[in-house]
């Protein structure tokens, strides 16, 4: 087992792009070679030793790698992003994009997460012990799939755009979703436990579960009986047939 | 005085019919000259080939590739050709760069000049638009540009043909030409511009625009007296219609031999048909869709009034854009794509579609194969312009990975041996073993442009023209292209040296300097009483339809850098 442990030498306001910040990354590399990585730090780059205390626990593999990430980095972005495997955890908030592209491995927040978590994964698990802003689980802008494979779950809440153009993968919110939830999906489950409103607009195909009260519910939708999932019943709609979608949308 | 000497290269040159053969480059003050002095910096080409540069004579790069950019910002990040595409970021001497399909304006310069390319033709510029591509031109370093610009739907064009008032028509191009800095003029889909306003198309040459009686094929010949009334440089530039349809074929067939009848006022073309490869179906439908580039280039290889570009399809994905409003709402409605339309008040349609070319796809397979066909089938490459019609068949960053499929015949069984046995049975490709060589690519990327723009300067290395030179890391004769098309493909990719007006702009496939091109425009004179006739007319569309006005609508000096007019005497 190696583990590394990461904190801020002080709190920063520019941002600083981690997509270096991984298990792939950081395995078998000793604490000085893991501080001579470099970073973006607002337009330029720097070594990671000049802005984080490292520490360097044993040398192992990649499944074997565990980054801890303690204190807020509610401005360090990218953090996880592309890792296969091993794993990372932050206690504290952290900033957009975080997991990125992951396709194995396991990140768990204890914290609060800002826009854009496990965009476009592909693999692995992410574990949100607070809430997340928008866009958890989408597609980068532009692209016709976001997240394709593992699975996200929020233990609070997530704002507007879950899931959007989703292709694949699990994700579950325990906490409410804010507006148009799994818009544009075109597979993968997506859970809510919580109130969602317009979920799935332009659904193509899936599965979108919402155990708590739906508000304004798309008319583009058409009611096709029950369905039971886990031991409860729901009523169950099939579209979105704007976009001659098949998805299924499972509600109170 | 700048001085420079490009000692021992292998020049391939077709408009003075030299083919690998070696020889020294002489140049001053960006010029080709017979000799220079002994203090001319010396250039070592090693026995390498060298051409003039490049010709883009079909791209949308300034424009409506920025309608591209918005809808699909993703293409932002994407890198299928390294080194000419995906994000790069800012040097010393470059700014930063991002996109595949839709490049920034600055990387859009830079990659053409690392192709050895140094001059592009902008394909569609709307009127109303025309101060937006002039910004993009000032945007795009190293090249010099052109643009041509839109009047097949145009109302000013369609009524002065269908009121049988020729002087005032020519007038009117020649002041468009002035409004919009253009250089040429283009016809995409004549009349079915405006017929997409309605919400309908015109489905041939004889169907005629909604509530404008005139037909394409009235608006084709009104154009076409108009262009050589005006002596202009290039011929009419023809999207023909029914584009992207199964069997459209025939049509193009037809408006081809319509233009037997017209009499070029110049030494060119006149006509030019652009991105045949989407207008050479066969079949009836996408069930029995098979190529048509048998028939199309049987007729062109027995006629000598036309030019035309392939418009070649590269797998993977791309962006469409065209005039073509009709053609885009079907791309999108197909593909269940996302869809951009525009409609440009009096003057034309557009829309955006980006799709996914897939050797999987029959369809896409067949596509492929055509543009091939008629670059291999047309037997005389001076009639032919390498294209993929940037971004709509591929982005021009795979020019090199394209010529490969042109100068080998094993490169291209590579390809065809992925496809299914009902696209082979839909194409003629595989029985075609014509392999070109340098001269015949050199001929279809840079001396056919030189001929139909009438750019003497240009697109070849007589002492005189400009000294725009791309060398290339390959040794003809110690190269089969044939057998090492890898080699080919890498050394197109990057040249050894590219120089523009005799600077070095590119060393190694890097870019060395980011001197500014100029931008070429079309000064048609016209006589003052026709003119003053022709102003009433549109002052009359401005007050009346236009959102804004006359004076604001004119592309002024300022939007030019390096302006060069070619003046032009109407005959009236
Ligand atoms: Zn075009």
């Amino acid at each position: 087992m190696q583990v590394v442990k990461l904190s801020l030498k002080k709190a920063n306001k520019i941002p600083i792009e981690a997509d270096n910040v991984n298990p792939d990354n950081f395995a078998g590399k000793t604490k000085e070679e893991i501080e001579a990585i470099l970073v973006w730090y607002g337009n330029g780059q720097c070594p990671l030793g000049d802005l984080f205390n490292v520490e360097v626990e044993g040398s192992d593999s990649v499944e074997n790698t565990k980054i801890v990430i303690e204190g807020d980095v509610s401005r360090v972005k990218r953090i996880g992003q592309d890792m296969s495997a091993g794993e990372i955890e932050i206690n504290g908030n952290v900033d957009m994009h975080c997991g990125s592209n992951m396709r194995g491995g396991k990140i768990t927040i204890n914290g609060d997460a800002d826009s854009w978590l496990g965009c476009e994964m592909k693999g692995g698990e992410i574990t949100l012990n607070g809430n997340a802003a928008y866009y958890v689980g989408s597609g980068y802008r532009g692209e016709s799939c976001g997240m394709r494979g593992g699975k996200i779950t929020v233990n609070g809440d997530v704002k507007d755009y879950l899931g959007e153009h989703m292709c694949g993968g699990e994700i579950l919110v325990k906490g409410n979703a804010g507006l148009l939830p799994a818009i544009s999906n075109n597979g993968g489950t997506i859970t809510i436990e919580g109130s969602a409103t317009m979920p799935a607009s332009e659904m193509k195909s899936g599965t979108v579960i919402i155990k708590g009260e739906t508000s304004d519910l798309l008319p583009s939708y058409k009611e096709d009986g029950t369905e039971e999932v886990d031991g409860i019943t729901y009523r169950k709609f099939v579209g979105d047939v704007n976009a001659g979608g098949k998805g299924v949308l499972l509600i109170k | 005085m700048s001085e420079i000497l490009i000692k021992n290269a292998s020049v391939c040159d077709p408009a003075q019919g030299i083919n690998c053969e070696a020889m020294d480059l002489c140049i001053r003050d960006g010029k080709i000259v017979e000799s220079v002095s002994e203090n001319a910096k010396v250039i070592d080409a090693g026995g390498r080939l060298a051409m003039a540069g490049g010709f883009d004579g079909h791209t949308h790069s300034a424009g409506k590739i920025n309608v591209g950019r918005f809808i699909n910002p993703n293409d932002a990040r994407k890198n299928l050709v390294p080194g000419l595409s995906g994000q790069v970021a800012r040097t010393e001497k470059t700014r930063a760069q991002v996109g595949y399909n839709t490049p920034n304006t600055y990387a859009i310069g830079y990659r053409y000049a690392k192709l050895g390319y140094t001059t592009i033709c902008e394909a569609a510029i709307p009127l109303l638009a025309a101060r937006h591509t002039h910004e993009e031109f000032k945007e795009i370093p190293i090249l010099d540009k052109m643009g041509l610009s839109l009047f097949g739907s145009n109302w000013q064009v369609m009524e002065y043909i269908r009121d049988k008032e020729p002087e005032k028509l020519a007038a009117y191009i020649a002041w468009g030409l002035k409004a919009s800095r253009g250089y040429g003029v283009k016809i995409v889909n004549p009349g079915g511009g405006e017929a997409w306003g309605w919400g309908k198309n015109v489905s041939g040459l004889y169907d005629p625009v909604p509530n404008f009686d005139v037909t394409p094929a009235e608006i084709l010949m009104g154009l076409a007296e108009a262009n050589e009334r005006l002596q202009l440089p290039h011929s009419v530039h023809v999207h023909c219609n029914n584009l992207g349809k199964p069997g459209n074929y025939a049509t193009t067939i037809e408006t081809m031999k319509m233009f037997e009848k017209v009499k070029p006022s110049r030494d060119r073309q006149s006509l030019h048909v652009t991105h045949v490869q989407f207008n050479a179906y066969a079949g009836t439908s996408w069930r029995d869709f098979e190529t048509g580039a048998p028939m199309v280039s049987d007729y062109v290889n027995g006629a000598d009034h036309l030019t035309f570009d392939l418009g070649q399809v590269i797998f993977g994905p791309a962006v469409t854009m065209t005039a073509d409003g009709p053609v885009e709402y079907a791309n999108s409605r197909m593909l269940h794509e996302k869809w951009s339309n525009q409609d440009v008040e009096l003057e034309d349609a557009s829309g955006v579609v980006p799709l996914f070319y897939s050797p999987k796809s029959f369809v896409n397979a067949v596509q492929w194969a055509i543009g091939l066909e008629l670059a291999l089938l047309v037997k005389d490459p001076w009639k032919v312009m390498f294209t993929t019609d940037s971004p709509n068949g591929g982005s021009f960053v795979n020019y090199p990975e394209a010529f490969t499929y042109l100068m080998s015949a094993k490169k291209r069984e590579q390809v065809i041996s992925g496809f299914s046995q009902m696209a082979l049975d839909r194409m003629v490709l595989p029985g075609i073993d014509r392999e070109l060589d340098f001269y015949e690519l050199a001929v279809m990327t840079r001396s056919t442009q030189s001929k139909i723009y009438s750019m003497p300067e240009k697109g070849n290395l007589k002492v005189g023209s400009d000294a725009d030179i791309a060398i290339y890391d390959l040794i003809p004769g110690q190269v089969d292209p044939s057998a090492e098309h890898e080699k080919v493909k890498k050394a197109f990719s990057g040249t050894a040296y590219t120089l523009k007006d005799g600077e070095i702009v590119v060393k190694d496939g890097e870019i060395e300097a980011t001197p500014k091109g100029r931008v070429y425009w079309v000064n048609a004179k016209v006589p003052e009483t026709v003119d003053t006739a022709m102003q009433k007319d549109i002052d009359f569309k401005f007050k009346k339809y236009y959102t804004v006005s006359k004076s604001n609508y004119m592309v002024e000096d300022a939007y030019l850098t390096k302006p060069v007019e070619i003046d032009t005497e109407g005959v009236f």
